[in-house]
């Protein structure tokens, strides 16, 4: 999937036993979800612990991702560009692999994904017993069978160094300034020690390195087992089948959308002006091709993506759209075709700072998608605010309100698309660093109108009880986001620094500057758009088709 | 005579156990809406079959768990608020709620909406207060509270909450404002949250906190009703079991319902532990099968795991609570085809109405019931063989006392047309609906072992419910188990184990002490506090004082518990055992903050695998449980009467064994072997070839695999 930037799958195969199918499915998924487990258990840092900004993955031989333990919808689309980016580099048992290059198989530097091959034949480790303490990670001389796939964990690191504490510039301008870029390489204890000395807390960075190891160790021994069950020969072929499985019923959703071509535009409010986002989306039967040709190029700041966080983005509204049921395999995806040109915003090229793509693009590629299909859309950002100074540093993103449904008000105060960590506690946030809540709410109203409601973005105004320094990195301030069938849009974002003599200053969509003790930054959160005409204003939308949901045919613009 | 009655989602089970350790037990229907009827009804029947002459006044205790506060939850999330409640929350913060922790209910589905408030936005009111972290930033407005007064008695609440920021630790403006609403509102029902949770974090204060309000005038009622039939009857008052696992009176009950919102799994959890006891298995996996669910825990070293906090229907109920796993499979879930041609069960269930396709009562769609029938796993004749009239509505075919004969053309027609469907052999179809809903048993048993690190294979598999022991042996063989025990009352658990439960009393409270304020005087300082709140609300003197220390590296933003023990002899000595200490007679152990960073850091390397010895260790919560002394209780003294013997053909792996079914009680000394089917009074239990035991004293089977 890298390269040209096209990416799609093969034919399906049918397979004739529904009870194999099941069962080996739910063995897949319990395995990720134990990897996931043990990451979360043996991780050090807050960022994977309490907001669970991680993702586990199992990956057939040929690096057909064939389940995935679902945590964070950014990580969808790009784990299987990290198993790609080392299918060629040679396996040998207990040489694990680790990168976070945006572009070889990365997204943005803080996820660190750590990759490992899995044989039979290996040495089988005790059920349930704790596989932690195993971290030494030199080539062994181990015998073993054939590779019958591989073990990928991703975790959101704390920090990976580079310029500022938290290795989230809002201002950067190359890779570099974001923190310690890794090519794919072998991840041994040198390794380990190496990359750890130049970030910031090393100790806590080993810790979570260790606990990815820890949960690959966990996938790959369930996976031996489940070959040494029923056969190496017998468990690639229900690989296979779940991917075909998953592919089935991705068509069947698809295939049940009308055919046709539609059009959706969108923008990012970046510091030197918008940047357009095009998207042309053509159902043709059972396939669904997502061309983003005619989108801006790849820009100064940092709102640039790579590839694979534009796949994820795609994967994540087509999850939304088809059926989230469907297993989270690559088969899912395989009658997704997406196309985005080389050296564009949304397919940057090597080196090109990408801090913001990750969490702001991704949310608008999303978008696209969704009002594409004529979704209502939500607060279409995460408000990320990071706040420190010599003594600390805090980062937090807000939710906002949801878009409405065809059936459903959005719902208020959530993160509404490729993020879904959780907000600190006042009275967690209050007791650890120099910041007074003042107010924390729901944004009334700012929701758009509709048959059904957009939901309500949050206020959240803190108080600096030392001097500090901000840095916010904000969309949906200059455009509001849209409703659909005659919904209204939702009220824009809006942040307000306010001194301590009360004068209230307006800020910018991205915003870095000081506070000082007594000063205060208000920041209300974008509403959803709503959902159908308004109920006491339903003569004003005379010709608008009111349903959303796979909506008409023709072009949305925002 | 001791006297515990459940209340699950079909029937309402009652146990007696007398002085001589006879058990006697009776199934009514529950009577959802009226729980007391079905009790009521259980309880007579109960004492029916108890041998004559003997009454409801020599019960010497009633023991309770019930569903009231879950249903009302459950039932709140469709739409039916269970009291007018009203939020009363320092300004500013009134939404906190709503607002959550920010998550999204589905990742996918945009707008699955997360739990309605219960206190709606035009119930919530502000406070004109702050308190932080060091004491009050903004003193409780005296004109300004006059004037919410007088809107919050407009509202005419029914129910009011109250929740402000860091009242765990300064509680002045909290208990002041309740002080005020209580004499301007006397008869709406008052919830503070400092009195109720103690601990930080305020949307998981206020969640419990708006739970305990909302549903605590229904289950008021409830108990007042309750406790009038029973006192009519001759019964003593009703000791009713929390979410924690240990009994409180009606009043305390009538006053926190949030304490009972797990009531219901806990009794048979009770049960268990019981039985554990008894049979001197310290370390078993606990399986409770019934209809719709199955619910799992963990007894490790002779003790039920716990946790500190727990979700119901969405809501965090920060109070303390057995840790126990629901996934939704069960005898009556669903098996269909989706559009990918997999053969699915569940999570959609046939309940109690209509029920599996076999009952008879007009279900036609495939569910594990009927595919256990058609493997030849249930007997065609299920139920006790003393079961009454009362069991009628549920007994499509009853004939006399021979319990319910299930449809086996019904079972076959619905199976069959899932097999049609799935181009499969109806024998090989009903043998996949079996396997695919272990598949997701399997994973909830996962979830409690091997997620958390615990090694299954030295546990025995405990089952029981209706459905537990029939998957019993195949659970045991998919974790490497090698030992099954299945209790002589598997069907009526929880009731039984209401029997037996103790009383209990918890506190908690956040102090937050490290480096120079973590000394032994702090400690023991919030130790006897604790203590003495805990001990004095228990209204006996106590058996058992737990403490557990919630710590964490400054930092952190999670906590480890450290678990102690108080010397009972000497609570008030600030003695702490911590767990693995061994005390030489009339020592008293310190409360020594070395010891308790020691403790702490153990934990946490086998935990995270390493220690930081330079990081301050910072004590977070603590919390205090008071238990009292259980009941006496001996499980003895079983029927002898020999169980009835047939032969019936059952599937394994595609092939009809002949077997042997056992009817009715089994005997101590019983030896059994598979393949057979013992088809107990309220469960059946299957023994799959490779596997064989025999009935130990108490009545329990104990199975071993022997191939």
């Amino acid at each position: 999937m890298s390269g040209d930037g096209r990416h799609h799958g093969a034919g399906a195969r049918p397979l004739d036993d529904p009870i194999e199918l099941q069962v080996i499915v739910g063995a897949l998924r319990a395995a990720c979800e134990e990897m996931g487990a043990t990451l979360v258990r043996s991780a050090h840092s807050a960022n994977i612990k309490e907001r669970r900004d991680a993702s586990t993955a199992l990956f057939d031989r040929d690096g057909e991702m064939v389940m995935q333990a679902e945590h964070i919808p950014v990580h969808l689309g790009s784990m299987p560009a990290a198993v790609n980016a080392v299918l060629a580099l040679g396996q040998h048992p207990d040489v694990s692999w680790v990168l976070n290059d945006p572009f070889a198989g990365g997204t943005h530097l803080p996820d660190i994904t750590v990759v490992t091959p899995i044989f039979v034949g290996a040495p089988r480790a005790r059920l349930g017993q704790a596989v932690l303490q195993n971290t030494d990670t030199g080539h062994s001389p181990t015998p073993a069978g054939p590779l019958i796939g591989f073990a990928a964990s991703r975790a959101h690191h704390a920090d990976v160094g580079g310029r500022v504490p938290g290795s989230m510039p809002a201002d950067s301008g190359t890779l570099e300034e974001e923190g310690v870029v890794i090519s794919p390489r072998v991840l041994d204890a040198a390794t380990i020690e190496e990359l750890v000395a130049q970030m910031r807390n090393p100790r806590e960075r080993r810790a979570d390195l260790r606990a990815q190891l820890a949960a690959n160790r966990t996938g790959a021994l369930r996976l031996v087992e489940l070959a040494e069950r029923v056969g190496v020969g017998r468990l690639e072929e229900a690989m296979d089948a779940v991917l075909e499985y998953a592919e089935r019923r991705a068509r069947a959703c698809i295939a049940a959308l009308q055919d046709g071509v539609r059009e959706a535009e969108d923008v990012l409010e970046a510091p030197e002006g918008d940047l357009v986002l095009r998207l042309k989306a053509t159902v043709e039967g059972e396939r669904l091709v997502l061309d983003f040709g005619g989108s801006a190029a790849q820009h100064d700041g940092n709102l640039n993506c790579p590839l694979a966080v534009t796949l994820s983005a795609c994967w994540f509204a087509v999850r939304v759209l088809t059926d989230p049921d469907i297993p989270p395999s690559a088969g899912a995806y395989r009658p997704v075709e997406v196309v985005v040109p080389r050296g564009c915003l949304l397919n940057a090229e090597p080196g090109a700072a990408v801090a913001a793509g990750n969490v702001e693009t991704s949310s608008r590629v999303a978008d696209l998608v969704l009002a594409a299909f004529g979704r209502a859309l939500g607060q279409g950002t995460m408000n990320n605010l990071t706040l420190g100074n010599d003594d600390f540093t805090y980062y937090e993103t807000l939710g906002g309100g949801q878009g409405a449904c065809e059936d459903a008000d959005g719902p208020s105060g959530v993160h509404v698309a490729m993020s879904n960590t959780l907000n600190t506690p006042i009275e967690a946030l209050e007791r650890e660093l120099p910041l007074l809540v003042n107010e924390y709410s729901l944004r009334r109203g700012s929701g758009g109108a509709g048959r059904q409601r957009g939901g309500d973005g949050v206020v959240r105004e803190l108080e600096a009880l030392s001097d500090m320094t901000f840095s916010l990195i904000a969309e949906r301030r200059r455009h509001a986001p849209p409703g659909a069938g005659g919904g209204e849009p939702g009220e824009r974002g809006r942040d307000t620094l306010i001194g301590a003599d009360g004068e209230a200053l307006r800020l910018p969509a991205k915003a870095t500057g000081r506070l000082q003790a007594g000063e205060r930054l208000r920041i209300e959160t974008p509403g959803g758009g709503g959902c159908g005409p308004p109920p006491e204003r339903d003569d004003l939308h005379p010709d608008q088709p009111d349903r959303c949901g796979d909506g008409p045919m023709g072009r949305i613009h925002v | 005579m001791l006297l515990g009655v459940d209340v699950g989602g079909t029937f309402t089970d009652a146990v007696l156990v007398d002085e001589d350790g006879s058990v006697f037990t009776a199934k009514a229907p529950s009577t959802p809406g009226e729980q007391q009827a079905g009790v009521m009804a259980a309880v007579e029947a109960c004492l029916a079959r108890a041998r004559a002459g003997r009454h409801a006044g020599e019960v010497k205790r009633f023991a309770h768990g019930m569903t009231v506060a879950t249903n009302a939850l459950l039932e709140f999330s469709e739409g039916r608020p269970p009291a007018r409640t009203a939020l009363v929350a320092t300004e500013g913060f009134t939404d906190v709620v709503e607002l959550g922790r920010q998550a999204r209910a589905s990742l996918y589905r945009l707008c699955e909406a997360g739990p309605p408030p219960l206190a709606p936005p035009q119930l919530r009111f502000g406070a004109p207060e702050r308190m932080g972290p060091a004491g009050p930033l903004r003193e409780l407005d005296p004109r300004a509270t006059e004037r919410l007064l007088e809107r919050l008695a407009q509202a005419q609440p029914e129910a009011v909450a109250v929740v402000l920021l860091h009242s765990y630790a300064h509680p002045r403006h909290e208990r002041r404002l309740g002080e005020l609403i209580a004499e301007r509102l006397p008869d709406a029902h008052l919830s503070l949250s400092h009195e109720l949770v103690g601990t930080f974090r305020e949307y998981e204060r206020a969640s419990t906190t708006e739970v305990d309000a909302a549903l605590s005038p229904l289950l008021a009622t409830y108990l007042r009703r309750l406790g009038r039939q029973a006192t009519e009857l001759g019964l003593p008052a009703v000791q009713v079991m929390q979410s924690s696992g240990g009994l409180t009176d009606a009043g305390r009950a009538a006053a926190h319902a949030a304490l009972t919102v797990l009531s219901g799994p806990a009794g048979g959890v009770g049960g268990a532990l019981l039985l554990s006891e008894a049979t001197g298995e310290r370390e078993v996996l606990c399986f409770d099968m019934g209809g719709t669910s199955c619910d799992v825990c963990v007894i490790e070293e002779g003790r039920v795991a716990e946790t500190a906090q727990r979700s119901v229907a969405g809501r965090p109920l920060a109070l303390p609570a057995l840790d126990i796993h629901t996934v939704g499979a069960g005898g009556g879930s669903i098996a269909w085809r989706d559009e990918g041609g997999a053969l699915r069960v569940g999570p959609a269930s046939a309940g109690a109405i209509p029920g599996p396709a076999c009952y008879g009562l007009g279900g036609e769609r495939a569910t594990v019931t009927d595919a256990n029938l058609l493997l030849g796993r249930l007997p065609p004749v299920m139920g006790s063989p003393r079961m009454g009239r009362e069991d009628a509505p549920l007994a499509g075919t009853l004939e006399g006392t021979g319990g319910m004969r299930l449809d086996r053309g019904a079972a076959e027609r619905a199976v069959g047309a899932l097999a049609r469907e799935l181009a499969l052999d109806p024998i090989a179809c009903a043998e996949g609906i079996v396997r695919v809903a272990e598949t997701e048993m399997r994973r909830a048993l996962m979830v409690m072992t091997v997620e958390r690190g615990i090694d299954p294979r030295r546990f025995a598999l405990m089952p029981f419910g209706g459905a537990g022991p029939l998957h019993a042996a195949a659970m045991a063989a998919e974790l490497e188990i090698e030992r099954v025990l299945c209790p002589r009352a598997c069907g009526v658990l929880s009731a039984l184990g209401l029997a037996a439960a103790a009383a209990r009393r918890d506190v908690s409270s956040t102090v937050m002490l490290a480096g120079a304020a973590l000394t032994s005087d702090s400690l023991a300082g919030e130790l006897t506090e604790l203590v003495e709140r805990a001990t004095a609300e228990l209204d006996e003197p106590p058996a058992r004082v737990d403490v557990r220390y919630e710590l964490r590296y400054r930092g952190q933003s999670f906590e480890l518990t450290v678990a102690a023990e108080l010397d009972p002899r000497d609570l008030f000595g600030g003695g702490v055992v911590l767990a693995g200490d061994t005390l030489h007679a009339g020592e008293r152990p310190p409360v020594d903050p070395a010891r308790l960073r020691e403790a702490f850091e153990e934990a946490h390397e086998q935990r995270y695998g390493y220690r930081d010895e330079r990081a301050e260790v910072e004590l977070v919560n603590m919390r205090v449980s008071a238990l009292g002394a259980p009941p006496p209780l001996s499980l003895r003294g079983i029927a002898t009467q020999p169980p009835t013997r047939a032969s019936q053909e059952i599937v394994f792996d595609g092939e009809a064994l002949e077997a042997e079914c056992l009817r009715g009680e089994l005997p101590p000394g019983t030896r059994l072997e598979g393949p057979a089917l013992c088809a107990l009074p309220d469960s059946t239990l299957l023994i799959p070839p490779g596997w064989g035991g025999a009935v130990d004293e108490y009545g329990t089977v104990v199975l071993d695999r022997i191939t």
